[in-house]
């Protein structure tokens, strides 16, 4: 019965009151908040935090949610992207990102078949790490699209910002990471100067 | 198809939506395989999209722990909820006052658009009030301003009085030259009703036109006048003198022969 009903719906019955379309609308979104958090901040500490303010807040601002300027969804990575902010400004996240420890953290890294596990941990540590070194607002567009599979449209409304706008960031973005993944492994992933170059 | 018309083409596509590219843009990648900076880019951002998946597919099923969900549950029950009954005319309240509102603004505005008009009439008035009175454009005439004049004029007196300034003036009058002796006083209202009410008033002066109360607003000036003997029928070796009620228009009320 309630999963049937729109975010919009549940959250309109949470504010109510209505503790079963609270938890289900939190069961249905907190794991792309979460990861968005994770991808943001590199740290699943700071992704939990992170999940569990925005539900708070949720509560207790979610009568300001105004449907006509977007859906529940982006209004949360709204949301999440300013809790994110003020977790990494208080938690030096410079200083999380580049954490040996933190490379081996196996909430990121699946071990599935031990041969190709090896190579595909390795590209995915690696990939995470260049999503991590990007500046901020690139992070964003990349978490949203690329690794959220948002729409150009609902990325810029979570964002705030226009939709040509993520797509410039997104471009440079993809040039940055081009680059960065260049200099880590040239030879494992095959990435070539002249190929960054083109974009440039 | 050129490197920039693969570029802006390509860009329109994520990594993952490139690497995933088939045959759907034959064009596009038959340019891809002939031109090697662009097969090189499209090489990389396919490799680019590729990693994107293995880190999209390595964190798909990464989720917060039960320890948050329960927190946040908590926190719900915490949270007092008023019940949806109750706010139904809370919300109704709010859209009235917000009617009322409006139209209280509006009355607001009208008063204060009343304000300032008024404000802006009654300077108007202050100021046409404070101008002096339009001169008489009179032929032959220069207007003075005696001290004492008034009282002589009203008073039938011929002799223009001691303190009045005088003023010969040259003009013409049907080919002959006129003197004219010209003595003014500001006259009351009081006059002026005087003069307007009745054709002949209780000074001598005679109506010379119409004249509506409401237009002869303002203050009139008595000025005498000597007219060339030729004007009167009468006798034509000395000058007439008489004395004219002019209005702030320049117009002649009024005429009282004074001999």
């Amino acid at each position: 019965m309630l999963n049937e009903q729109t975010d919009e719906q549940l959250l309109a019955m949470a504010l109510d009151g209505n503790e079963d379309a609270f938890t289900a609308l939190y069961r249905r979104r907190q794991a792309p908040v979460y990861r968005f958090a994770l991808h943001m901040s590199g740290s699943p500490q700071v992704a939990e935090e992170v999940t569990q303010d925005v539900f708070l807040f949720l509560l207790q601002r979610g009568r300001g949610f105004d449907p006509a300027r977007g859906a529940v969804g982006a209004y949360l990575f709204g949301v999440a992207r300013n809790y994110v902010r003020r977790a990494m400004e208080k938690s030096h996240s410079e200083a999380i990102m580049t954490t040996p420890a933190e490379d081996d953290d196996p909430s990121l890294v699946t071990n599935c078949d031990p041969v190709d596990g090896i190579a595909r941990s390795q590209t995915s540590r690696a990939v995470r790490k260049a999503v991590l070194s990007l500046p901020e607002h690139y992070r964003e567009a990349v978490v949203l699209c690329d690794l959220q599979e948002l729409s150009y449209a609902d990325a810029a409304e979570a964002l705030g910002c226009a939709i040509g706008t993520i797509r410039s960031r997104l471009h440079r973005a993809h040039e940055m990471l081009v680059r960065k993944l260049q200099s880590s492994a040239p030879a494992r992933a095959g990435f070539s100067s002249d190929a960054a170059r083109c974009l440039s | 198809m050129t490197c920039r018309e693969f570029v802006e083409a390509a860009e329109s596509l994520t990594p993952v939506q490139l690497r995933l590219m088939q045959n759907e843009d034959e064009v596009a990648l038959a340019h891809a395989r002939e031109c090697a900076t662009c097969g090189e880019w499209l090489q990389s951002q396919k490799l680019l999209g590729g990693a994107l998946q293995v880190l999209r597919t390595d964190t798909a099923q990464c989720e917060a722990g039960p320890q948050v969900e329960q927190a946040v549950l908590r926190a719900f029950r915490m949270q007092g909820f008023e019940p949806a009954v109750d706010e139904r005319p809370e919300r109704a309240a709010p859209a009235a006052w917000k009617l009322s509102r409006f139209f209280e603004l509006g009355a607001y505005a009208a008063v204060a658009a009343a304000l300032i008009v008024g404000i802006f009439l009654g300077a108007r008035v202050w100021r046409d009030r404070q101008s002096t009175p339009v001169r008489a454009q009179l032929p032959a005439a220069t207007v003075v301003q005696p001290d004492n004049s008034e009282k002589t004029a009203l008073n039938g007196n011929s002799k223009p009085s001691d303190g009045g300034q005088l003023e010969m003036a040259r003009g013409s009058a049907n080919g002959a030259t006129a003197k004219s002796v010209v003595s003014s006083a500001k006259r009351p209202h009081g006059v002026r009703e005087v003069a307007t009410a009745a054709a002949v008033d209780r000074q001598g002066f005679v109506a010379l036109m119409f004249c509506d109360p409401l237009i002869c607003s303002g203050e009139e000036e008595v000025i005498r006048m000597e007219l060339p003997g030729s004007a009167s029928s009468a006798d034509g070796s000395q000058p007439v003198v008489a004395d004219v009620i002019v209005g702030e228009d320049g117009l002649v009320r009024a005429m009282r022969i004074v001999n």
